[in-house]
C-alpha cells in the first residue's frame, strides 16, 4: 500500500532522507522510528504529498505521490506532529471544514463528525478549540485524520501530549483501523507505544532505514551477538571482569547490574557472587525490549 | 466527488473577515468617517451651489454673457463632497487594507493548521488564491456598503445625483476599493514572507510610510529643490544663499534676491527660459512617477480628477478614465504584483 522507491530528499545538499525503500502492506500497522533528524517527518512530508522529493518516488496504492498528489491526499488522512486548528472554532466546526475538501454532503459531513467526535471522547464538548489542552487537540486531530474514511493513515507522533485514557483510546482506534484493512504509519518516539500498536517497524537513522521487519525479526538480528543478563543482589556486588562482557551499568548501590555479554555468561558470575558470599535475589536472561532493539541498531550505525 | 478547493478556502476566509472584531472596528470607523465626510462635504456642497446660483442670477440679471460662460465650468459636483470623504477614507482604508491581510499566511503557521490544510486535496495555489479572494470579497462588501450608505446619505438630504455623476461615483468607488486593495495585497505579502504576525505587521507598515509618506516627499518643492537642484534663476535677478547656525539644534536658511538694474539680454532670457521649460519637464516628470509609485498618490489624483466640477466643459466618463489611465493601471499594477510576489513566495515555501 506504501511504497517508496531510492526516496532522497535533500535540503542545501544534505540529505534529510537517503536513497530509502521501504513497502508497506496493506492493513499493515507500520511503526517509523528514529532519533529526532533520522528522517522520519521528511519522509512522512513527502509521503502526504506536502514536499517533493529530490531523487526517487513514493506510491501510495500504486499512485505517485509527486505526479498525483491531489489523488493520493483524497486516500490518506494524516496528522502532523505539531497539530494545529482554527482556535476561534469549535471542533464540530474544525472537522466540518474539514470535510468540505473531500466532496462530503452536508448530510454526510454532518454524520461524520458526530461520529469522530463520539470516537475520540469529545462529543459534546460545544467550547472553540482555543480552549483546548494538548491532549483534547490531539485527539481531534486524530478524528480529523479520519474524516474522509481514508485507506491510509499517517500519524506523526500521535501520543505525544494523550493521557493513558487518550493512550488506550488512541490504541483501541488504531486497532480497528487495521482490522478494518487500513494501512497505518505510526512515527514515534516513545517505543513502548509502537512495541504495542505496529505490526512491523522500520529504523531510521541519518535518513536511511537501516532495519525494518517485524518485532522478532528486529529482535533476533539485534541479538543475535550479545545477551542482557540481569542481576540483584542483597548486598553490593563487585564489578565483573571478563572478556565475554560488551557492558556493565550497575546501580547507585551496586545492588542491581544490568550486563551485556557476548554469550550468556550468568553461570559465571553465579560463581563469582557465591565466591564473594553475596546472595543473589535475581539472575536472569532479559528479553530485549524496544528500546534494547533501537539502540543496538543505532549503536551499529555511529560505529 | 471532487470539492472546490479555492471556493472553500474564500468562503472561510470571507467569513471569517466578517466575523473578526478587527474588522468591525474598522469598518465602524470607515462608516462613521464616510458619515462625517459625506455630511461635511454636502453641506459646502449646499453652500457652493447657493453662491453659484447667486452669480448665475448675478449674471442673467445684468445680462453678462462672459460672466455666464465663465461660470459654466464652475457648477459645483455633489463629486465634491465624495472627494472630501474620499480623503477621510484614504487613511482608514490603507489601516483596513493591511489590518485584514497582515496575518492571513502567518496566522495558518502559527496556529500550526497549515501542514494540515495542505494536506487536504487541493493545490497549494488554491490557498493562497482562496485567501486573497475571501480577502477582495470582505473588502468589496465594505466599500460597497459605504457606498451605498453615502449614496443614501445625498439622497436624504434632498440631492439625487444625474447619470454622470452617478458614473463618477462608481468610479470613486472603484479607486476606493483599488486603493485598499493594494495595502492588502501587501500586507498579504509580507504575511507570506514573515515568520510570525508581528513581523508581518511591521514589515507592512513600513513598507506604507515609504508609499504613501516617503516617495511623495520627493515631488514636495523643497525636497524636489535639495535633491534635483534649484529651479534656474531669472536674468536680472541673483539669488544667494547662506546658512546662519546659533547653535546645533538650529540651522536657518536665507534666500536673498536682487534686482539688477541692468537691462536683460534678449540671448539670456531665451536661455533661462529653455532651462525653466526642461526644468519644469523633469519636475513634471518625476511628480508623474513618484504619484505613480505612490498608490495614495494615483488614489488622490484620479480623486481629484472624478470630482471636478459638473459642467459642459467637463470630461464624460470616457475621456476621464483615459485622462486618468496611467494612474489607473499603476492602481491595478501594484496589488497585481504584490500578489504575485506573495503567491510565487507561498508556492516556493519549504514546509517542514
Amino acid at each position: 500500500m506504501i511504497r517508496c522507491e531510492r526516496l532522497t530528499k535533500a535540503y542545501n545538499g544534505v540529505p534529510a532522507v537517503d536513497d530509502l525503500c521501504l513497502e508497506i502492506p496493506a492493513g499493515e500497522v507500520f511503526g517509523l522510528l528514529g532519533p529526532n533528524g533520522a528522517g522520519k517527518s521528511t519522509t512522512i512530508l513527502m509521503l502526504v504529498g506536502l514536499i517533493q522529493p529530490t531523487s526517487g518516488a513514493c506510491y501510495i496504492g500504486g499512485i505517485e505521490v509527486a505526479a498525483h498528489p491531489i489523488e493520493v491526499k483524497k486516500k490518506i488522512g494524516y496528522m502532523p506532529e505539531d497539530v494545529g486548528f482554527y482556535a476561534d472554532r469549535t471542533a464540530k466546526e474544525n472537522l466540518d471544514y474539514a470535510a468540505r475538501f473531500y466532496g462530503l454532503s452536508e448530510r454526510e459531513r454532518k454524520q461524520r463528525v458526530d461520529d469522530l467526535l463520539g470516537l475520540v471522547g469529545l462529543d459534546g464538548v460545544g467550547t472553540t478549540v482555543g480552549g483546548y489542552s494538548k491532549g483534547m487537540r490531539q485527539r481531534l486531530g486524530l478524528a480529523r485524520a479520519l474524516i474522509n474514511d481514508p485507506a491510509v493513515v499517517v500519524l506523526d507522533e500521535p501520543t505525544a501530549n494523550l493521557d493513558p485514557r487518550g493512550v488506550l483510546d488512541y490504541r483501541r482506534i488504531v486497532k480497528d483501523l487495521a482490522g478494518r484493512g487500513t494501512t497505518v504509519l505510526v512515527s514515534s518516539h516513545i517505543l513502548s507505544e509502537v512495541s504495542k500498536v505496529c505490526t512491523s517497524v522500520g529504523i531510521l537513522a541519518n535518513g536511511r532505514l537501516i532495519a525494518s521487519g517485524d518485532r522478532e525479526t528486529l529482535s533476533r538480528a539485534a541479538t543475535q551477538d550479545r545477551v542482557v543478563i540481569g542481576v540483584d543482589t542483597t548486598a553490593p556486588m563487585p564489578r565483573f571482569t571478563n572478556p565475554e562482557i560488551l557492558s556493565a551499568e550497575f546501580s547507585q548501590d551496586s545492588c542491581s547490574a544490568r550486563i551485556v555479554a557476548r554469550k550468556d555468561i550468568s553461570d559465571l558470575i553465579a560463581e563469582t557472587l557465591y565466591s564473594e558470599g553475596i546472595l543473589p535475589r535475581r539472575l536472569a536472561i532479559e528479553k530485549s525490549d524496544m528500546e534494547d532493539i533501537l539502540l543496538s541498531y543505532y549503536a551499529e550505525e555511529t560505529v | 466527488m471532487t470539492a472546490n478547493g479555492l471556493a472553500i478556502i474564500a468562503g472561510k476566509e470571507f467569513s471569517d473577515h466578517l466575523r473578526s472584531r478587527r474588522f468591525h472596528l474598522l469598518f465602524g470607523i470607515l462608516v462613521v468617517i464616510a458619515a462625517v465626510g459625506m455630511i461635511t462635504g454636502v453641506v459646502q456642497y449646499t453652500k457652493d451651489l447657493s453662491d453659484y446660483n447667486s452669480l448665475q442670477m448675478l449674471a442673467e440679471s445684468e445680462d453678462d454673457p462672459a460672466l455666464a460662460g465663465n461660470l459654466a465650468g464652475l457648477k459645483p459636483s455633489i463629486l465634491s463632497a465624495y472627494s472630501q470623504m474620499g480623503m477621510l477614507i484614504g487613511g482608514i482604508g490603507v489601516v483596513l487594507g493591511i489590518a485584514m491581510g497582515f496575518d492571513l499566511m502567518t496566522r495558518e503557521k502559527e496556529s500550526k493548521s497549515l501542514k494540515s490544510l495542505l494536506a487536504y486535496p487541493i493545490f497549494r495555489d488554491e490557498v493562497i488564491n482562496g485567501k486573497a479572494l475571501g480577502g477582495v470579497g470582505a473588502i468589496a462588501l465594505a466599500m460597497g456598503v459605504v457606498l451605498v450608505f453615502s449614496l443614501a446619505v445625498v439622497t436624504i438630504l434632498g440631492i439625487v445625483p444625474n447619470l454622470g455623476e452617478l458614473v463618477r461615483i462608481l468610479i470613486f468607488g472603484a479607486v476606493s476599493f483599488l486603493l485598499v486593495f493594494t495595502f492588502f495585497a501587501l500586507a498579504l505579502l509580507m504575511s507570506a514572507v514573515s515568520k510570525d504576525s508581528g513581523n508581518a505587521l511591521l514589515h507592512s507598515l513600513i513598507v506604507m510610510i515609504v508609499l504613501t509618506s516617503f516617495i511623495p516627499i520627493f515631488a514636495y518643492p523643497p525636497v524636489y529643490s535639495a535633491v534635483f537642484g534649484d529651479p534656474p534663476t531669472p536674468p536680472g535677478t541673483s539669488a544667494y544663499s547662506y546658512q546662519q547656525s546659533s547653535s546645533i539644534y538650529t540651522v536657518t536658511t536665507t534666500k536673498v534676491g536682487v534686482q539688477a538694474s541692468d537691462t536683460i539680454d534678449p540671448e539670456e532670457l531665451e536661455e533661462y527660459e529653455r532651462a525653466s521649460r526642461e526644468y519644469m519637464t523633469q519636475r513634471q516628470t518625476i511628480t508623474d512617477i513618484v504619484t505613480l509609485v505612490s498608490p495614495t498618490g494615483n488614489y488622490q489624483t484620479i480623486l481629484s480628477a472624478a470630482s471636478q466640477p459638473a459642467g459642459d466643459s467637463a470630461p464624460g466618463p470616457g475621456n476621464l478614465l483615459g485622462a486618468l489611465a496611467y494612474n489607473i493601471i499603476a492602481l491595478l499594477a501594484m496589488p497585481a504584483a504584490f500578489f504575485g510576489l506573495a503567491w510565487v513566495r507561498f508556492m516556493r515555501e519549504d514546509i517542514r
